[in-house]
């Protein structure tokens, strides 16, 4: 192009030229945009508190006699002759309704065996004759260890499902080529004076870890599903 | 132009060198050639992309044990560069002689969802977003309607009057619609009764999700996250290895368990027994006393005809 041509209205193609400028320009300011990321926030994802590993626990519920034993735990508040004198079973006392009266030595033993709590005789568990052992009613004398065989002279049904495998926990492998298959004891899971399983506190619901931790304050917001 | 004009030889230093339309074409290629490269950049971001191995490795049921072990350290290496913790990758196969069968206790169940939490913790599923194998279901006493069952209970206790619960998870259906929708082959039942998934076969077309009457798939919508502390490195190929975004995952009466002849991590959590599970085939397994001299069974939506393996069942 001739430079000291008289300035003449612009063709067509160089307005286009400007057109194509204008995209050029804004494809390298998005190009910008894009590379370093400055448009736009990814989103912060909230922390999410894990569970509490207390959920996670396999362990039973309480300790029996029979795994303070297996645990070499300390059996001084077992030995019942520490207090109590031999050939002298200690005398039982009910109140007026009835309802057996705990001494106060033993006052962390709560009685609710059986409906309306009828099994409140000791004996009927205790050997009286021998207060390190069981006395099943017809006539066994047992280790505290071997109690399942006393809970099943009373619980048949269950005691079956027990030996089973169908009532009770579990635990270990199905598979016993491959390894031992664990079972616990009736009084692993209940407490023999007051052997209803006790309500206990549920794990998180679905989502609520989760919408927990995105509310910060406000109200969580409706599952979703 | 006119005819006459005498020919110029182009002078390189001066200013004409380069004209003004070339000027604004070139720097409109540089341009859109930038943007067309900063439009790729998220790419940078898929740092865990599979790699060609990955993409290149064959169907599951044709892999020789040649290229299992191959893909084997394949997983083990991603698993240990992604969260720092060597795993334990195996490829366990079904047992000869072995149908697994879960049974339920719905009169021991207390809904404590414990089973749920060690399910997440043994099977690496993602905690953010959360994804959760087992639904425990609350529902009134008398009914076995499911429009009544709520499993987003936030009591403070449980059990509560006047409610039963009842745990729901994939039932390992003997006649499973989600394995007849698809596409790809992804998902199959093997021989011991497990349907399993293949994450590296996935597609992610989520039919199966649709197909199954338990709602018991789920997808990883995003980018599953795992607290490197909480990752179980006890895995299995068809197991609880960590699935990526975009596949379907589900239960597989943890394989990486079962298949070593271990009880499932629900069971094992379970605080009230009321879980029991093992094989149908051996007459003197709990479960087959239990489907014998057990009163009630219900196979949750029979009339679905997909004959679930896992059985809800009542004591009395």
């Amino acid at each position: 192009m001739d430079p000291f041509k008289p300035e003449l209205p612009k063709p067509p193609s160089q307005r286009w030229a400007f057109v194509l400028a204008g995209v050029g320009c804004t494809f390298l300011v998005l190009a910008v945009l894009f590379v370093g990321n400055l448009w736009g926030r990814t989103p912060v994802k909230a922390a999410i508190p894990l569970v509490d590993v207390k959920f996670l626990a396999t362990t039973p519920w309480r300790q029996s006699y029979g795994d303070l034993v297996a645990a070499k735990e300390d059996l001084s508040d077992f030995d019942c002759y520490g207090c109590h004198e031999k050939n002298k079973p200690p005398p039982i006392r009910y109140d007026a309704n009835q309802k057996i009266i705990i001494p106060k030595e033993h006052s962390d033993i709560v009685m609710g065996h059986g409906s309306h709590d009828r099994n409140n005789l000791c004996y009927n568990c205790h050997n009286e004759a021998n207060l390190l052992t069981l006395q099943v009613r017809d006539g066994r004398e047992l280790k505290f260890n071997e109690s399942p065989a006393l809970c099943g002279s009373c619980h048949g049904p269950t005691y079956r499902d027990w030996e089973a495998g169908a009532h009770g926990r579990t635990s270990g492998f199905w598979d016993t080529k491959a390894g031992p298959t664990k079972r616990l004891a009736c009084v692993s899971c209940h407490n023999p004076h007051a052997p209803d399983i006790p309500t206990r506190e549920p794990a998180p619901g679905p989502h609520s870890l989760h919408d927990a931790a995105h509310a910060e304050g406000a109200a969580p917001a409706k599952p979703s599903h | 132009m006119e005819a006459n004009q005498p020919l110029t030889t182009p002078d390189k230093t001066s200013d004409k060198a380069m004209s003004r339309r070339s000027f604004l074409r070139g720097s409109v290629a540089f341009s859109g050639m930038a943007a067309l490269a900063a439009s790729l950049s998220p790419l940078r971001e898929l740092k865990d992309f599979s790699s060609t191995e990955q993409f290149l490795q064959k169907y599951y049921k044709e892999l020789t044990p040649d290229d299992m072990t191959k893909v084997l350290a394949r997983i083990t290496n991603d698993v240990e560069r992604q969260y720092g913790v060597r795993p334990h990758v195996r490829d366990l196969r079904p047992m000869d002689g072995v149908e697994f069968v879960y049974c339920l206790n719905l009169t021991r169940c207390i809904g404590c969802r414990k089973c749920v939490h060690a399910c997440v913790a043994e099977n690496n599923q993602s905690r953010n977003p959360e994804i959760q194998y087992i639904r425990v279901l609350k529902l009134p006493h008398g009914s076995l309607d499911l429009e009544k069952a709520e499993h987003h209970y936030d009591t403070k206790q449980v059990p509560e009057k006047g409610f039963f619960y009842m745990p729901v998870q994939c039932q390992q259906c003997k006649n499973p619609p989600c394995v007849k929708v698809c596409p790809v082959n992804a998902t199959w039942q093997e021989k011991d009764g497990i349907t399993v998934i293949d994450y590296d076969w996935c597609i992610g077309c989520r039919y199966c999700e649709a197909a199954c009457p338990y709602w018991a798939r789920r997808f990883n919508f995003a980018k599953p996250e795992i607290p490197k502390e909480r990752l179980n490195p006890e895995m299995a190929y068809l197991g609880n290895r960590p699935r990526k975004q975009g596949v379907m995952e589900k239960c597989h009466f943890c394989i990486q368990r079962t298949r070593a002849g271990k009880y499932p991590a629900c069971l094992e959590v379970c605080p009230v027994g009321a879980r029991k599970f093992g094989n149908i085939l051996d007459p003197n397994s709990e479960v087959s006393y239990i489907l014998r001299e057990k009163r009630v069974f219900i196979q949750l939506k029979e009339e679905m005809g997909t004959s679930p393996r896992f059985f809800y069942y009542f004591d009395k």
